[in-house]
């Protein structure tokens, strides 16, 4: 694995698995787009599966939603949450949606527009992982690790120990030590809170 | 030819006969947290000396005995 920080790129010279070639299949239907949340570290080797992968989108007008929708439909993909196109942009204004392959809900995407500015940030600030049969953008990593730690529960020191988020920020964390902008790191541990659930990466 | 060592018992305990102790049980959550997280840093280690390919088929038999091909 080489991480060009500079580039914002991870070369990845890994052995493909179904979950990747699932994302990689629905990745290449949008312009844009980042994923962030548990498959990022999945991606990056954590000894985890998901039924799940998040990814965030630019905004985009209803027209735009209704050609992605039919492109998706071509492709092999359906909405879990509803068949009617209308139906789903309304809900996408909303909350997130789930596509998935037709006939087959899991493993799916849980799609929504970026609304906030730390999900702005994570696409504005994205990193390439170059894979061998095509690449897939990531929130960076230092937002990545702070966020998982924002998202573990809450609770004694001894339940966040074994907490899947914990487990996941620390995987990224101990694999990238060495690159990772300890800096950047620190912002967003501050900006989420989260500085008591620093030790948990140690 | 393996032979089993356990036997099966004569009696069967009722759930109501079982005596719980929650210190000890709660010593064995910890233990097991801690454990938890040698592992992520054995595997993160792994990860960084090992091979991408290397590595990733091992990850892959994970993921792919849950998730089918599309």
């Amino acid at each position: 694995m080489e991480y060009n920080k500079e580039k914002r790129e991870i070369k990845l010279n890994r052995e493909l698995n179904n979950l990747d070639k699932f994302v990689l299949n629905f990745v290449d239907l949008l312009d844009g787009y980042v994923v962030v949340s548990g498959y990022v570290s999945i991606l990056l080797g954590r000894s985890r599966a998901t039924e799940d992968v998040d990814l965030l989108i630019p905004e985009m007008s209803e027209k735009e939603f209704y050609d992605l929708w039919r492109k998706m439909d071509r492709c092999g993909f359906e909405c879990i949450n509803t068949s009617k196109e209308k139906e789903a942009f309304d809900m996408l204004k909303e909350h997130a949606i789930r596509f998935a392959k037709i006939g087959q809900p899991i493993p799916n995407i849980e799609f929504k527009f970026i609304k906030i500015e730390i999900d702005r940030y994570s696409y504005e600030n994205k990193i390439k992982v170059v894979l061998n049969q095509g690449d897939i953008f990531i929130s960076p990593l230092e937002l990545q690790i702070a966020y998982k730690l924002f998202l573990s529960a809450d609770g004694t020191d001894e339940e966040l120990k074994s907490d899947k988020d914990i487990e996941d920020a620390r995987h990224l964390y101990k694999v990238f030590n060495e690159k990772i902008n300890k800096e950047e790191l620190l912002i967003f541990i501050n900006k989420l809170n989260v500085k008591k659930r620093l030790r948990f990466l140690e | 030819m393996c032979r089993p060592f356990y036997t099966e018992p004569t009696t069967q305990m009722k759930a109501s006969e079982v005596k719980v102790d929650l210190e000890e049980l709660k010593k064995f959550k910890i233990q097991n947290a801690k454990e938890r997280l040698k592992f992520i840093d054995f595997w993160a280690n792994y990860v960084k000396t090992h091979s991408d390919k290397e590595w990733s088929e091992q990850q892959n038999i994970l993921i792919d005995s849950q998730i089918s091909p599309g």
